[in-house]
This record gives C-alpha cells, structure tokens and sequence, in this order.
C-alpha cells in the first residue's frame, strides 16, 4: 500500500483534468487572457503619454506589477471552495467526501492547486505574450533573496486563503447559511487589497493595522516584491503570513471537531 | 465473526419549527423552537462477514440514517456502535479504506471525465499498487461488460452503465463491506437485473459483506437471505427473507379473460373481484385456495388465465401494519406484566 502525498497529487491532476475538458472554455480563457493584455497595454500606455511616472511607477513598472499582481489574483481560485463546501453540506452530498480516506481540507487543497495550475499555464502564456510580442522589459527584482520571500508569501498566501474558504465552508455545518460571512470576507478583501479605495489614502495608523491581517501580504505584498518595491517589508510579512497560517489551522481543527458532529446528510 | 454490531443505537435529529408568516419569521429570530424527532430508536444489530443483508422500510422509516451511521456519515445520539472494530464517527482513515459506499442518488463519479480517470484517482486514494489495481479493474470492467465504456466521459453514459460503474469504483479497494443505497433506483428491468447478478457474484466470490437499501422489493427478494424491516427507527423484523414473504404474501390475482360474457358467473365469497368486465375478470384470492377457484373457471372455457402473486406495495404496507401492530402489543402486554410484577413486588416488599 502506498502512502502520502500521492493521492493528493491524483486529486490535483484530476482537477486539471476537469479544466482541460471543454475545448470552448479552453479556448476563450486564451482569448480573455489576450484580450486582457491588450486593454492593460492600451490604458497604460495612454496614461503615460503625458507623464513619465504614475505613483512612483514607470510605463514598464506599473505593467509588470499589473501582470504580477493579476498573475497571482487570477491563480487564487478558493472562492469556489467555500460556495462548494456550503452547498455540498446544504444538500447532503459533502457525504461523498466524508467517506473518502483522505484528510477533506487535503482534498480541497489539492483541488485548489489542479485549478490553480490551469490558470498557472495562461499566466505563463500571457507573460510570453508581454515579453515576446508586446515586447516589455519586465521591471523586476533583481535580489534572489526577494525573489524567494515574495515566491514563499504568494505560496503561503494561496493556502491561506484556501483555509479562509474552507474555513468559511464548513461553519455551514453550524450556522447552514454562509453568504453574510462571504460578503464580509469578500468586502474586506476588497478594502485591505487596495481595491475600493487605493491603500495610499488611508491614514497611517489603519495601513499598520491592516498590515496585522494577512490578506495585505496574499496578492498585493508579492506582487511589489517581484516588481522591486516594499522589499523592507518581506521577512515580516513571512512572518505575518505563516502566524495567520497557523492560527487559521488551528480555529479549522477546533471547528472541524465541534462541528462535523451537527451534519446530518441531508439530502441523501 | 460479527463485522458490525450496535446496541441501543439511537439518533435523534433536531428540527427548527417556524410559526407561519412574518410576524412568525421575526418572532423566530430570538425565540426558536426546535421538535425533535427520533430517526433510529434502540436498534440492536449485528452482522456477520460475508451476509448480504436488505434494509426495507417506507420513506422516513430510518434505512438511510442507518447507513450515514454505519459508515460514520453522521454521528449517533446514543448507544454503541461498532463497525470492522470502529468507532465510525471518528472517520478514520484506516476504517474508511475497508468500506465503500454506493448511493443511487449521489455519484462519485467525475461527469467530465472517463471512468479511467476516475478509476486512477480512487486506485491513489486508496493507495492500491498498480497491479492490484489492474486486476480489480480487469476482474470487474469483465464481470459488468463494460470494457468499451472506459474511456468516455461519464456524462454520456446511460444510468444503468453509470450505476455498473458507481460500483466499480466502490469496488476497485476490494472492501469488506459495501453499503448500497438505492442501487436500481430508476433503471430498467434487464440494467437493475443485471445489477443484482453482479451484486450476488461480488458477494459469492469476493466475500464482500453487503448492506442493501431498496424499495424495490425484487431486489431484497433476489439478494438477500436475511432483510431487516425498519419502520419509524424501529425494528420491525430481522430474518429470513423467504420466511418473510411466505408469512405476508397472502393472496393470488387471478385475470381471466373469456371468450363469452361473464355475467353469469358465480363465485365463493372469499373471492373478492377487484375489476370486472363483460369479458375479463380480475379477482383477489387467499393463495390456498387459488388453485381450487382457478378449477371451478376452467369450466367456462377461459381463453386466457394469468395468475400474479400479491404485489409488492401490498406486502410491504401489511409487514409494516402488522409488525406495528404485533410490536405494540408486546410492548402493551411487557408494560402490564410489569405493572402487575411491580404491583406483585410492592406486596412482597
């Protein structure tokens, strides 16, 4: 018999494999990578006819942190997993999980990386797009050590998040309706990232506190790291992200235990 | 050797009641009540390695709770539980490897891929070594006649070939028990036919334990030597299926059809006629004596006789009713005993 991470591996190449099943949507992946390119190349370039510099970003400063920064938004997939999870436990078929002879957060980790690896391919793709055809010199760091820390926080940012979603999917097992804590988590996101309001017009004191949560270190901190910026920010933000890893496995051990018991499977 | 046993396994769901309209739904948002109601209620159990063992009951009656149970699905209320020496609910690994469960309404399967990918992921999952693997797959895409199937998308396949492969994937670790829900739910006679001949050679050959949950009675009477009969999580009966049916089977249809009208017919009063007209007549008769009244029709020159056994709605609702009924007086009958023994024992003391 064989052990360990093999099954989580299949898991993960089958999860792949579900992506790669529809030509159509194989195919319209690539033109919406494409396509995103173009625009981002077009009002960037616009923009910066008339300056030189954008918030201390050149032409090609500001389009490599774009292609980064999209690079690893679009490679978080865990959205999904707490929608999955909600609905599997609403309807009776999370069942089909709990009889498998895997750890369930394992499974949907691995399900997480199959999907990611998908859209990992288009990433590359796009970046052969900007370097060979649009020609652009990628404005990135040229410090290994850097190089490493923004690797290690997007890594660690994509399993916090696929623990934050799992998290979330399971307290269906409690509280049977999640999409208030979804909304939350969703807005929230939105804040800390920059998305509603750019994290520059925040007073200082809320950007420190922000920079406590993790999901500041998730898309936007690896992303300045990769394209040079912030790199006085790398070892904490490690440091940060892995206490948040920590603390998150332990709430989803604890709730895992406490809850599991209130599933009925109905449904089946 | 016993491969599962409960005692006093009981499970009690708890239910959020609403009072009806708004003022119903605000209300409920700081005064809830909850009704509880008892699925699976003192059930004593155990099954031996190698039975094949049907689970009857009418919808509500417990079969699936018992299930969710036996393969830690659910956690019990109360009582024991023991299966292949598990504590199911701990829904451990090493436990989780030596069962499979099918549920006819819940596919394990991938419908964008093939069954062989399909079939890989579980061979990983349950840690098989690749020749381990090749056999089992070989025995059973033989045994079920499925080998040009392995390589489509599981979405085009028809239900009866998507059930044949549910159960290869069950299959494939070579379980000690599998736990069956509904496997011929919504397949044709020939599919859920060749369902239960491959159910009965897993069982034979592979000496694989097997729980079958059915409404379709055919199953139950073709698989299963012993059957359980659940109604409002209770045990109604647990025993031989033959002697089940020889006891609750009771009556004949007799159609006749005649080539002349059949007015004038006079039949006994244990006849009674369930459809009649000019030419045809269709009558219900207590089975000793069908032969007999089926003599007595042959005078009037039938042109065509059919004889069916009591259907199997029919059966199932009378084992309900008088188990139901039959339970209650014994349990009628223990309370008044122990009132008098209590009664008698208040005297000696």
């Amino acid at each position: 018999m064989k052990m360990g991470m093999s099954k989580y591996r299949e898991i993960a190449r089958t999860y792949l494999k579900m992506q790669l099943a529809w030509r159509a949507d194989v195919a319209f992946n690539m033109v919406f990578t494409v396509s995103k390119i173009i625009f981002a190349y077009l009002l960037w370039g616009m923009i910066f006819r008339e300056r030189e510099m954008v918030a201390g970003f050149t032409l090609y400063g500001m389009l490599s942190y774009y292609i980064v920064s999209s690079f690893l938004s679009q490679l978080d997939m865990s959205a999904g997993i707490s929608e999955e999870i909600s609905s599997r436990i609403r309807n009776g078929a999370f069942s089909n999980y709990m009889v498998l002879p895997v750890s369930i957060e394992g499974y949907f980790t691995a399900m997480e990386t199959g999907v990611a690896l998908f859209y990992l391919g288009f990433d590359f793709a796009a970046a052969a797009v900007w370097v060979f055809v649009f020609r652009i010199e990628f404005a990135v760091t040229h410090h290994f050590f850097i190089v490493m820390c923004a690797m290690i926080m997007a890594l660690m940012g994509l399993f916090f998040m696929v623990q934050l979603n799992y998290f979330l999917g399971i307290l269906t097992l409690k509280y049977k309706e999640i999409s208030t804590f979804l909304m939350i988590k969703n807005n929230l996101m939105l804040l800390v990232t920059g998305g509603v309001v750019p994290l520059a017009l925040f007073p200082e004191a809320f950007i420190s506190v922000m920079k406590l949560l993790p999901f500041y270190y998730v898309t936007y901190l690896p992303a300045m790291l990769f394209t040079g910026g912030c790199e006085e920010e790398a070892v904490r933000g490690i440091v940060v992200l892995a206490f948040w890893c920590l603390v998150m496995q332990a709430v989803i051990t604890v709730i895992w235990r406490r809850y599991r018991k209130k599933y009925d499977g109905v449904g089946i | 050797m016993n491969i599962i046993e409960t005692k006093n396994l009981t499970k009690t769901y708890r239910r959020f009641i609403k009072p009806e309209g708004l003022r119903g739904s605000i209300k409920s948002l700081w005064n809830r009540e909850y009704v509880e109601k008892t699925a699976i209620k003192d059930f004593d159990f155990t099954m031996e390695e190698g039975e094949l063992i049907g689970l009857i009951g009418p919808n509500g009656a417990g079969k699936t709770t018992l299930t969710k149970m036996f393969t830690g699905i659910i956690a019990p209320t109360s009582g024991e539980i023991n299966v292949l020496g598990y504590y199911p609910n701990d829904l451990r690994n090493q436990f989780k490897k030596q069962y499979a469960v099918v549920m006819g309404q819940k596919s394990q399967l991938f419908y964008e891929l093939t069954v062989n990918d399909t079939l890989r992921l579980f061979k990983e999952i349950y840690g098989l070594e690749e020749r381990q693997f090749q056999a089992s797959k070989a025995y059973f895409t033989e045994l079920f006649e499925v080998k040009d199937l392995m390589d489509v998308q599981v979405r085009t396949l028809s239900l009866g070939e998507r059930m044949k492969m549910e159960l290869i994937a069950a299959l494939l670790h070579s379980p000690k028990i599998l736990f069956l829900d509904e496997p011929t739910i919504g397949l044709d006679a020939i599919a859920a036919g060749q369902i239960r001949r491959f159910l009965s050679e897993v069982n034979r050959d592979r000496k694989t334990s097997i729980i079958l949950t059915s409404h379709y009675m055919e199953d139950i009477k073709a698989l299963c030597s012993r059957c359980l009969v659940l109604s409002h999580g209770s045990k109604l009966y647990d025993g031989g299926t033959g002697e089940l049916f020889e006891r609750y089977r009771r009556n004949k249809k007799i159609t006749v059809t005649f080539s002349i009208r059949a007015d004038g017919i006079e039949l006994p009063s244990y006849v009674q006629i369930l459809k009649k007209t000019p030419d045809k007549l269709i009558l219900q008769v207590p089975k000793e004596r069908a032969g007999g009244i089926l003599s007595e029709l042959m005078h009037y020159s039938p042109v065509d006789v059919t004889v069916e056994e009591d259907e199997i709605g029919v059966v199932v609702e009378r084992i309900y009713r008088e188990e139901l009924e039959e339970t209650q007086e014994k349990n009628h009958g223990t309370k008044e005993k122990k009132a008098i023994s209590d009664a008698d024992g208040g005297v000696w003391e």
